[in-house]
């Protein structure tokens, strides 16, 4: 799993985002019209792609794109506490 | 005055939040309550605080061994007041059955088995009255909520039925239909809010946001003999908060 494929399926995923709008340092919470919903989307993409389910604390820690790589990648890896 | 001595109350759910309450109000009421839940230390600890010696029954009701064995374990009951259930958000695009399946297992399933299996053992006193703890998204939707809305609008569905089918016995089944209520459901999906969103639903409340006891003050009514004249109906507990919802 590589970051550039994660944040290619972000982009894919969010219909305002375009190819490279998106970087490893990107706050997600500064995305433009950013809600509660966008959350929910990030937590279902990560939960489908790579069957790794984040909690509401994990997603909170989070705040860059590169937060959400890195404990889904721990997660995948046997890391944390719901894989 | 709500007076529910000599009643048998079971409380699905009951070792937090709302059942933890409705169990508390009922024992202080007079009823011998019936306790159930999947954790039996929570269950002790919510025992303790009853004015009057409860029964547990730790049962996980997303299986069904769990609900056929808690139903041969209780006594005949004349009030059942439904509080287990799950909420877990997910966008409608990103729906798995496995996503269906949890939500309605437990928030659905488990009230029709329980409801089916106590008939089927004659567990139901005369006159009981059942009480299904529904939401307002079941009739007021919001997004990433469509399975937990599914889940209840069933449920007040089930429960219309129930009313129908067991009115000859003098059961009576009615829903609360609840806003937001101050629980450990709530504080965790707090944490996928930011701090404006937060304070944008806080202060659509017009009374506030609910607490435990509000729904168990509902529920208390429901089961006793003072509204023996209600079924089939849901009572909304919301705050105000559809005051301000936009036609």
């Amino acid at each position: 799993m590589e970051i550039v494929d994660f944040i290619a399926a972000i982009e894919e995923e969010f219909d305002d985002l375009n190819p490279g709008d998106v970087s490893p340092n990107s706050v997600f919470r500064d995305m433009e019209g950013w809600s509660s919903m966008h959350a929910l989307i990030f937590v279902a993409l990560i939960d489908s792609k790579y069957n790794v389910l984040l909690n509401g604390d994990e997603l909170k820690s989070c705040v860059t794109i590169k937060d959400l790589f890195d404990i889904t990648l721990l997660k995948i890896n046997g890391g944390g506490a719901n894989t | 005055m709500i007076d529910l001595k000599g009643k048998t109350i079971l409380v699905t759910g009951a070792s937090a939040g709302i059942g933890a309450a409705v169990a508390q109000l009922c024992s202080d009421l007079g009823a011998k309550v019936c306790i159930t839940g999947r954790n039996m230390d929570r269950l002790s600890e919510v025992s303790k605080h009853l004015s009057i010696e409860s029964e547990l029954f730790q049962a996980d009701l997303t299986l069904e061994k769990d609900i056929d064995d808690l139903v041969k374990a209780l006594p005949c009951i004349d009030g059942w007041v439904h509080c287990a259930g799950i909420i877990e958000p997910f966008p409608i695009k990103f729906i798995q059955s496995k996503h269906i399946k949890s939500m309605f297992t437990i928030n659905f399933d488990s009230a029709c088995l329980l409801t089916s299996k106590l008939m089927q053992l004659k567990k139901i006193n005369t006159s009981a009255s059942f009480v299904f703890i529904s939401s307002i998204s079941a009739q007021h939707p919001y997004k990433g909520g469509s399975l937990y809305a599914a889940s209840k609008a069933a449920l007040e569905s089930f429960s219309r039925s129930i009313a129908l089918e067991f009115s000859s016995k003098g059961v009576r089944s009615n829903c609360i239909s609840a806003a937001l209520v101050e629980t450990e459901m709530f504080e965790k999906t707090k944490n996928a809010l930011s701090e404006i969103e937060l304070l944008g639903i806080l202060s659509s409340y017009p009374l506030g946001i609910g607490k435990p006891m509000d729904v168990a003050h509902a529920s208390a009514f429901l089961l006793s003999n003072q509204s023996s004249w209600m079924t089939g109906t849901t009572i909304t507990l919301d705050g105000g908060l559809l005051l301000n919802t936009k036609k």
